[in-house]
């Protein structure tokens, strides 16, 4: 469980327990969630609520329709995680809210319900970067001390590291964002965005029988992805494509299917991820990984991290373990929250806390704590 | 104020609020997030007793209607959640 496997941290533990609120709506999921610190140094999450505008399939979410959607659910979502929780408005320490970066209209429309709340009831209001949100809740669920973090999502792919009281960042993606990447070829194939688009890449992409070559574009600890996402595209073109899964009879057949095409996005994409922040391990010395953001969701990402991590394709550099910071997809808002600090995720039954260990060579083993 | 100032369009809402705490509440939240074209459009928010007014100076009409729409969402937004929190927050505990 999370806080078991933690050091002791360098900040002084509260001198009674602080109650705080998160709001979130940098994007397309709305989030309301409320944490608790105790003076014995624990953290529990009272409440994480979210609900997700969903566009019909084909289409992306624009700033002005997912601004609607959050100004018409933001209360929903607010009392509902209070009522979960079982706290008043009155309890709360402090209220925190994203305060980017993000799309503008969104995050404007949550920030002024934050700001309305907190002069209401005359608490403190706390912004929150969103990727620092995200690193924070990765590292208080996973008790990781001082990981590498591979922050993935719709509208990022960075490795960073922290040093010297600062998340530095160590590479990133040179044009578009992995999730974008993903997204946008859904799009393509007129995948559903229920419950999210790469979700269902994700269950495409286990059909997919051949693997086809696509640029592979690292560059030092930095990534491209747009030339990845045209060349997959161009695939759509070929005189082999077929519309549909492959049958049995065409098991061996020379066509590409859509399943193809997200198999050999995903691991071509993901390979290249997992190379970066191999590097970025290597050159800190770091023996620790924390996958955050929307696409860590991804059960395929996360199986190629534990076997890097492990030190599956460099024996002598064994790292110790990978923390998975990952959320079944119960529903269809739970593809990764994305609240900030003071928010975070559902308790225990949805959150696996999973220490991968592979043998090398062989045949992995999952333990789950 | 500009002599071209002067020719711009004006527009003033004025939004009743229960109390002059929330009307005073409301400018607080509004008023931080700046205009996005502030060469173009000039906004003012003030509290009259318990009524919000805002006065809109704007280039163009177009202007004046998308200011006003967007400021009036916004109220709304504030509005409901007063709505919804507010007896709650003026309960003493």
């Amino acid at each position: 469980m999370p806080g078991r496997v933690r050091k002791r941290s360098p900040l002084k533990t509260p001198e009674r327990p602080y109650i705080a609120l998160g709001l979130e709506g940098s994007a397309n999921k709305l989030g309301a969630g409320i944490i608790k610190h105790s003076p014995d140094g624990s953290t529990t999450v009272l409440s994480n609520v979210r609900h997700t505008y969903i566009t019909p399939p084909g289409e992306g979410f624009l700033p002005r329709d997912t601004a609607k959607h959050h100004r018409d659910w933001v209360l929903t979502v607010i009392n509902d995680a209070l009522g979960k929780a079982a706290v008043s408005m009155h309890d709360l320490d402090c209220i925190c809210f994203t305060r980017g970066p993000g799309m503008g209209a969104p995050l404007t429309s949550v920030a002024l319900v934050a700001r309305t709340l907190s002069l209401l009831y005359n608490k403190p209001l706390v912004g929150v970067n969103h990727c620092v949100g995200h690193i924070e809740m990765g590292r208080q669920i996973t008790g990781a001390q001082n990981p590498v973090v591979l922050y993935v999502s719709g509208g990022n792919t960075q490795v960073i590291a922290y040093s010297q009281q600062c998340y530095r960042i160590f590479g990133e993606t040179l044009d578009i964002a992995v999730g974008n990447c993903l997204d946008r070829f859904a799009r393509v194939i007129n995948l559903s965005n229920d419950p999210s688009p790469g979700y269902n890449i994700e269950q495409e992409a286990k059909k997919g029988r051949r693997l086809l070559p696509l640029p592979y574009t690292t560059k030092g600890m930095d990534i491209s992805l747009s030339g990845i996402l045209t060349s997959t595209e161009a695939y759509t073109n070929d005189k082999r494509f077929r519309g549909r899964e492959r049958t049995a009879e065409e098991a061996n057949a020379d066509i590409i299917t859509p399943q193809d095409l997200c198999f050999s996005l995903q691991e071509t994409v993901f390979a290249m991820l997992v190379e970066i922040t191999e590097r970025a391990m290597a050159h800190i010395g770091s023996k620790e990984v924390l996958i955050v953001g929307g696409v860590g969701c991804n059960e395929r990402l996360q199986e190629m991290m534990g076997i890097m991590a492990a030190g599956a394709r460099r024996p002598s550099l064994c790292y110790r373990r990978t923390f998975l910071h990952r959320q079944w997809y119960h529903d269809s808002t739970s593809w990764f929250t994305k609240l900030p600090y003071g928010s975070g995720n559902p308790i225990n039954e949805e959150f696996v806390h999973a220490e991968i260990k592979y043998t090398y060579p062989g045949e992995p083993e999952t333990r789950v704590i | 104020m500009t002599d071209i100032e002067l020719q711009w369009h004006t527009i003033t809402v004025r939004v009743p609020f229960a109390s002059a705490r929330h009307a005073s509440i409301a400018k607080q939240v509004i008023e931080v997030d700046k205009e996005l074209q502030p060469e173009v459009v000039k906004r003012v928010l003030e509290v009259e007793g318990d009524v919000l007014v805002a006065t809109f100076k704007t280039l163009t009409v177009r202007l004046a209607r998308l200011v006003v729409n967007a400021y009036l969402e916004n109220v709304d937004l504030v509005v409901r959640t007063i709505g919804e929190f507010g007896e709650d927050a003026d309960r003493v505990l």
